[in-house]
């Protein structure tokens, strides 16, 4: 596993990825949607499938002594490290972001906990469109990619639209106990302990989406005529 | 015990089936795989090799199950699928930087000798070489990590003739001391003439012979007769051209008694595959 990591980054990775975590500096935008600059990252990931695919690589990796599935886990893995990379970035983000605007965010979620769980659920829906499909005809990668960001735009336009909602509607109960508890830097008990429970709520569909897609990547690439 | 063991090897296509191929290698030989563009060569290398899906059968690597044990059986294997074509814009440097990780005994010696004898320089980019270059950067891979069996597909197409001499001595080196053997596939039969020790001969989808090269050109015999002395004698041709004078064909060696009255002559390999792909056993004279 560790020699094929090493061939994603030496091989694979492109531009793209390490400039697009750039987009991390969306936060310091004032009023703004957050969460399309997690689209960014799906972006980049995109360039490397796609690049990959141009490679040879999926006969390259096939041909090299390591079982089908390794290679399927090896690409999974790294594009978990990339968004895990683009999540970090962000926590530093979210902190300027509260200092820059300690208002919040009118256009969308707020720097927060809830931005990050948000965050792990764009890479999940993005994963699990894009992943399986690459692995099952890395020709349709560009079809593929166009049902992801159909995939990760309406999750982004639910939870944005939701949150502008809950700040336009303070009125309704439910409405006021999000914006006080779930969209908002959490400086309260209260805050932190809802905000913690969604990112745990965020890492455990991560983790469950990316054993899952994983899984039917590797279905998918043991069937697959090379 | 041989070093390859392919058993009933089952790959089938809406249009094409791949029928219970079975053959096998002895270590210390060189086989040649042939059959005509599209007869299943590079499916029955490729599902050897689980890069296909098979619908049935067993390949076995040095007395192992290749499917059981695929990641020690590929580290014994070097396998070239004609010009290396990937990673266009990396250099030879940093592919071979990453595929030495993957093989415990790669001999770093030995790449450095297949770098300086085949001419290729490291600091190049795959983009840079020609078709025949990619082919060498190809061998000198799978030639430098001590695999015991090298199965290449077409690994003399592309390059020049005196590049194909020095590939088929290199062949023969690699084969002497008696541990390793070559399963290649080739179109220029004459490569076959001048290192196979066997033969492996498939047409559309079905072994038709596999045997060692001698056995195999000494069952058939090439007749040449008028025209006169055709038509009771053509059941037993296997193929002919019929031409103004009479016709030429290929018999098998039993048969050679019946063709007394015609000219017999030893048949080479190039003559055995071109009347035997004839479909119908005989070809018109072209008008």
């Amino acid at each position: 596993m560790k020699n094929l990591l090493y061939k994603e980054y030496k091989l694979c990775l492109v531009p793209m990825v390490p400039l697009f975590y750039l987009f991390a500096l969306m936060l310091l935008i004032p009023s703004y949607p957050y969460l399309v600059a997690a689209f960014f990252t799906c972006n980049s990931i995109f360039y490397l499938l796609k690049q990959a695919s141009l490679n040879g690589d999926m006969l390259f990796s096939a041909m090299l002594p390591v079982p089908k599935a390794d290679v399927v886990r090896a690409r999974v893995r790294f594009v978990v490290i990339i968004q895990m990379i683009m999540f970090i970035l962000l926590i530093p983000m979210i902190l300027i972001n509260h200092r820059l605007y300690p208002q919040g965010n009118p256009a969308g979620t707020d720097g927060s906990l809830t931005l990050l769980a948000f965050v792990l659920v764009v890479f999940t829906v993005f994963n699990a469109i894009c992943l399986p499909g690459f692995f099952r005809d890395e020709a349709k990668i560009d079809r593929m990619f166009l049902l992801g960001v159909i995939g990760v735009f309406g999750w982004i336009i639910l939870c944005e639209g939701f949150m502008i909602a809950a700040k336009v509607a303070p009125q309704v109960p439910l409405f006021a106990w999000v914006e006080g508890h779930l969209d908002c830097y959490p400086t309260t008990d209260g805050a932190w302990r809802a905000q913690l429970l969604v990112l745990g709520i965020g890492a455990l569909i991560y983790g469950l989406g990316t054993l899952l897609t994983t899984r039917r990547a590797i279905r998918y690439f043991e069937g697959k005529d090379l | 015990m041989p070093l390859l063991d392919v058993r009933n090897l089952e790959k089938r296509y809406p249009t094409f089936t791949l029928d219970k191929v079975s053959f096998s290698l002895e270590p210390g030989y060189i086989m040649g795989f042939i059959g005509r563009n599209g007869a299943g060569k590079t499916t029955t290398m490729k599902a050897m090799l689980n890069l296909i899906h098979r619908d049935g059968g067993e390949v076995y690597i040095n007395h192992r199950s290749f499917f059981e044990n695929e990641k020690a059986c590929k580290e014994e294997i070097g396998f070239v699928m004609g010009e290396f074509d990937c990673y266009k814009t990396a250099t030879l440097q940093k592919i071979t930087d990453v595929t030495r990780r993957f093989y415990p005994a790669w001999d770093e010696a030995a790449y450095r000798g297949y770098l300086k004898r085949f001419s290729l320089e490291e600091n190049k980019k795959v983009k840079e070489l020609s078709a025949g270059m990619r082919v060498k950067y190809a061998l000198a891979l799978a030639l430098s990590h001590d695999a015991k069996l090298l199965i290449l597909d077409e690994p003399t197409s592309g390059l020049d003739p005196v590049s194909r001499d020095d590939l088929l001595d290199v062949f023969r080196t690699v084969i002497e001391d008696g541990t390793r053997s070559i399963l290649f596939s080739t179109h220029i039969i004459s490569d076959l003439e001048k290192c196979a020790d066997y033969i492996t001969y498939i047409k559309g989808g079905r072994i038709l012979a596999s045997t060692d090269v001698d056995a195999f050109r000494e069952s058939y015999r090439l007749v040449a007769g008028d025209r006169e002395h055709l038509e009771v004698r053509r059941p037993k041709l296997i193929g002919c051209k019929e031409h103004a004078f009479g016709f030429t064909g290929l018999i098998r060696a039993e048969d050679a008694p019946a063709f007394a009255a015609c000219k017999v002559a030893p048949a080479d390999l190039e003559s055995i595959m071109i009347y035997t792909e004839q479909e119908d056993g005989h070809e018109e004279p072209a008008l």
